[in-house]
């Protein structure tokens, strides 16, 4: 037969009413039976191996009362255009609905390069919100208050320690005490050596920053979680659920490792880490994925870094559906495909749940999609009474054998990553990116081949449509040249002895070596009204690294 | 005689997604045909010079954070100027349909959205790989 099936093929009906089930494997290639009975299970024990919810080893779940606790944190990930823009959609977020918010800068944020670089110019604002400094963080969050409202900064490289310092400037600014702030910041800086903006970010430097966040944050900003495991963009490169949860949990141990070496006590601080997972569109899969991941992570936190705070052990983790699962073509669709992954979400216990759009393999969401996507988790939240009890697919033959297997899978990859000397070692050895790499290949094939239907892509086809449903979203033209202008404009309007100043004293801190905490001294300079980038760009030069990331700019005289 | 049909693929601007790139070059290559990939964060001034510099048969850029437009027409304007018009270029990424008639315009000759399978983008390419060299060459009878 061929790959390719269309609805057109002679004897179509027939085929289509004796077909079979295709693919018995699951998406990570993982066989299954045709049914689970008692003894599949036979070796369980229920306190050893499961637990209540919110009992070791949480495989159950992290809290006894789950959702009747607290929902989760309903999220939809917002950046365009400039700072105000983004203000505007995240107050028609909060009128929409949301109980937390969540922020993506773009490219040039992400490369902690400025809107005036020569390089940002056709950047600025698309795919995210521009922010270059103090000034853009004051109109992201006017009218919003940031003591009562649950952050997430979806920021993973160097940006993150950026975004906290201007933050903490900004919260200062209004008199609100910092450990009064409520949120995430992604701080995943290892993950950027294999996710496109390496080059951004180097891999020693971007340790020190994630330590040192993760330290500012335990003495300062208590309620702030201090970094996520960043699982969710790997697996979009194309891994497999195994090798995510594998991968993710190396490096969460990774930070872990470098947090103790700055002198931390693993109780200090484990409790405020946190996991970004992916919920790709295998439904039992995902969910025992997810599980699995639950009930390792206590282990390697009680065995292997020694820690005694159950809160230490806790596995809580965002979802973001996954973007990856999602194609142009047909594109309501996917809003079923992301209802049913955020469904996987609700049922494994997620803590904070993003929608992807419908439109996401298409442009930024509109108002309209983004909204789609946002009731799409309260239906789930209020009408289908998925959230009513913790862990319901707990105690299943098949969700518990698909649990066990993915674990040991996983289990497996930790190992050979450790053989490797970790995954700091793994990463810089190329191997992580090999893995992925291969893995990508690996999916491509399957559709290829047709072993993997996906409905609109390889199978029930049609015709391109012309247009999106609910119309697209587009940066207007020259977004670029204005954010630019305003930066230019800063330049000049600030008091620009005050500026050198604190970017000496910056320059003059980071010589001070890896112990020496950022955060104090980017605050200072957030508040001069210092550009992201030549705060960063000080920091890189006192590192050893060029000023500019993108080679272009010369660093400014001190 | 045609030659092997030779590719250069790039991902121009500040946009940090590679896998899919990836993998068409590796789904290229499969096929048959020469690909030089040039990686992620290219100016479009560099990847007109490569593109003349290798006498590729195709351009293949890659976008998936919205830059299609403006580097699309950046990378057709400076092949233009330097009179390498003849070398077809193709796009493939993240872009909403509505912008296809306006890539077309431009002067991009083929798009590849996600899902595109590898049979497809190999015909695609090697059809206008093929109209290309006979322009450049003339008509082999």
């Amino acid at each position: 037969m061929s790959a390719v099936r269309r609805h057109d093929e002679g004897d179509d009906l027939l085929r289509a009413y004796f077909e079979r089930l295709g693919s018995p494997t699951t998406w990570s290639g993982l066989a299954t039976k045709s049914f689970y009975g008692s003894d599949d299970l036979r070796n369980l024990d229920y306190r050893r191996d499961l637990g209540d919810p919110g009992d070791f080893p949480y495989a159950r779940g992290v809290h006894a009362d789950m959702y009747r606790g607290r929902l989760w944190t309903r999220r939809e990930v917002c950046g365009f255009g400039s700072a105000r823009d983004t203000n505007q959609r995240l107050r028609f977020q909060i009128a929409q609905g949301v109980s937390g918010l969540s922020v993506i800068n773009d490219n040039n944020g992400s490369l902690t390069i400025d809107a005036d670089h020569p390089m940002a110019v056709a950047e600025g604002g698309v795919q995210g919100v521009s922010l270059s400094s103090l000034r853009d963080m004051e109109d992201l969050f006017e009218e919003i208050p940031i003591d009562k409202v649950s952050v997430a900064f979806d920021l993973s490289g160097l940006d993150s320690i950026l975004w906290m310092a201007i933050y903490a400037a900004m919260a200062e600014k209004r008199g609100l005490e910092l450990a009064a702030l409520r949120g995430t910041v992604q701080n995943d800086t290892l993950h950027f050596q294999f996710c496109g903006y390496g080059n951004s970010c180097p891999l020693e430097l971007g340790l020190k920053s994630s330590v040192d966040i993760i330290e500012f944050c335990t003495r300062r900003m208590p309620l702030w979680y201090t970094g996520n495991a960043n699982l969710y963009d790997m697996r979009e490169n194309g891994i497999d659920a195994p090798q995510e949860i594998a991968f993710g949990l190396s490096l969460a141990s990774a930070y872990v490792e470098k947090a103790i070496e700055r002198g931390l006590n693993v109780d200090e601080f484990a409790p405020r880490r946190a996991f970004y997972c992916s919920c790709h569109v295998d439904f039992f899969e995902e969910v025992a994925k997810l599980r699995a991941a639950r009930r390792m992570w206590a282990h390697l936190m009680r065995e292997r870094f020694g820690a005694k705070d159950p809160r230490s052990w806790q596995f809580r983790f965002g979802v973001h559906t996954a973007g990856v699962s999602l194609y142009p073509h047909q594109p309501l669709n996917n809003a079923i495909r992301v209802a049913y992954e955020a469904m996987v979400a609700v049922l494994a216990g997620a803590q904070s749940i993003h929608c992807c759009s419908y439109d996401e393999p298409i442009g930024l969401p509109t108002e309209t999609s983004q909204t789609l996507a946002l009731r799409t988790q309260q239906i789930l939240a209020y009408e289908t009474g998925a959230a009513r009890v913790a862990d319901p697919l707990g105690g299943s033959w098949y969700v518990e054998s698909l649990t066990n297997q993915i674990e040991e899978q996983a289990l497996k990859i930790m190992g050979e990553i450790e053989q490797k000397g970790g995954m700091v070692a793994a990463i810089k050895s190329g191997w992580v990116l090999q893995e992925i790499e291969s893995a990508a290949l690996r999916r491509q094939t399957e559709i290829e081949t047709g072993e993997k239907i996906v409905v609109g892509v390889n199978a029930f086809r049609a015709e391109r449509e012309a247009s999106t449903p609910g119309g697209i979203h587009e940066s207007p033209p020259g977004q670029g040249e204005v954010l630019a202008a305003a930066v230019r404009e800063l330049r000049r309007s600030r008091d620009n002895r005050r500026v050198a100043e604190a970017l000496r004293h910056l320059h003059a801190q980071a010589l001070g070596g890896e112990r020496v905490n950022l955060i104090p001294p980017l605050i200072e300079a957030a508040r001069s009204y210092a550009t992201t980038g030549e705060m960063m760009g000080t920091v890189r030069v006192a590192y050893g690294q060029p000023y500019d990331p993108m080679g272009v700019l010369a660093p400014p005289r001190f | 005689m045609m030659r092997r049909t030779k590719i250069l693929l790039a991902k121009v601007g500040l946009d940090g997604h590679d896998r899919g790139v990836k993998v068409v070059a590796q789904a290229l290559k499969s096929a048959g045909m020469e690909v030089v990939y040039l990686g992620i964060h290219q100016t479009s001034e560099a990847i007109v010079e490569t593109a003349v510099q290798e006498d590729v048969d195709v351009v293949g850029l890659s976008s998936l954070a919205g830059g299609h437009l403006v580097y699309a027409q950046q990378v057709l304007s400076l092949l233009r100027e330097r009179g390498a018009d003849r070398v077809p270029v193709v796009l493939g990424g993240t872009f909403p349909f509505e912008d296809i008639p306006r890539l077309e315009a431009m002067g991009i000759r083929a798009v590849f959205p996600p899902g595109t399978l590898a049979t497809e983008l190999v015909g695609k390419i090697e059809e206008l790989a093929r109209s290309a060299q006979q322009e450049s060459f003339g008509n082999p009878e």
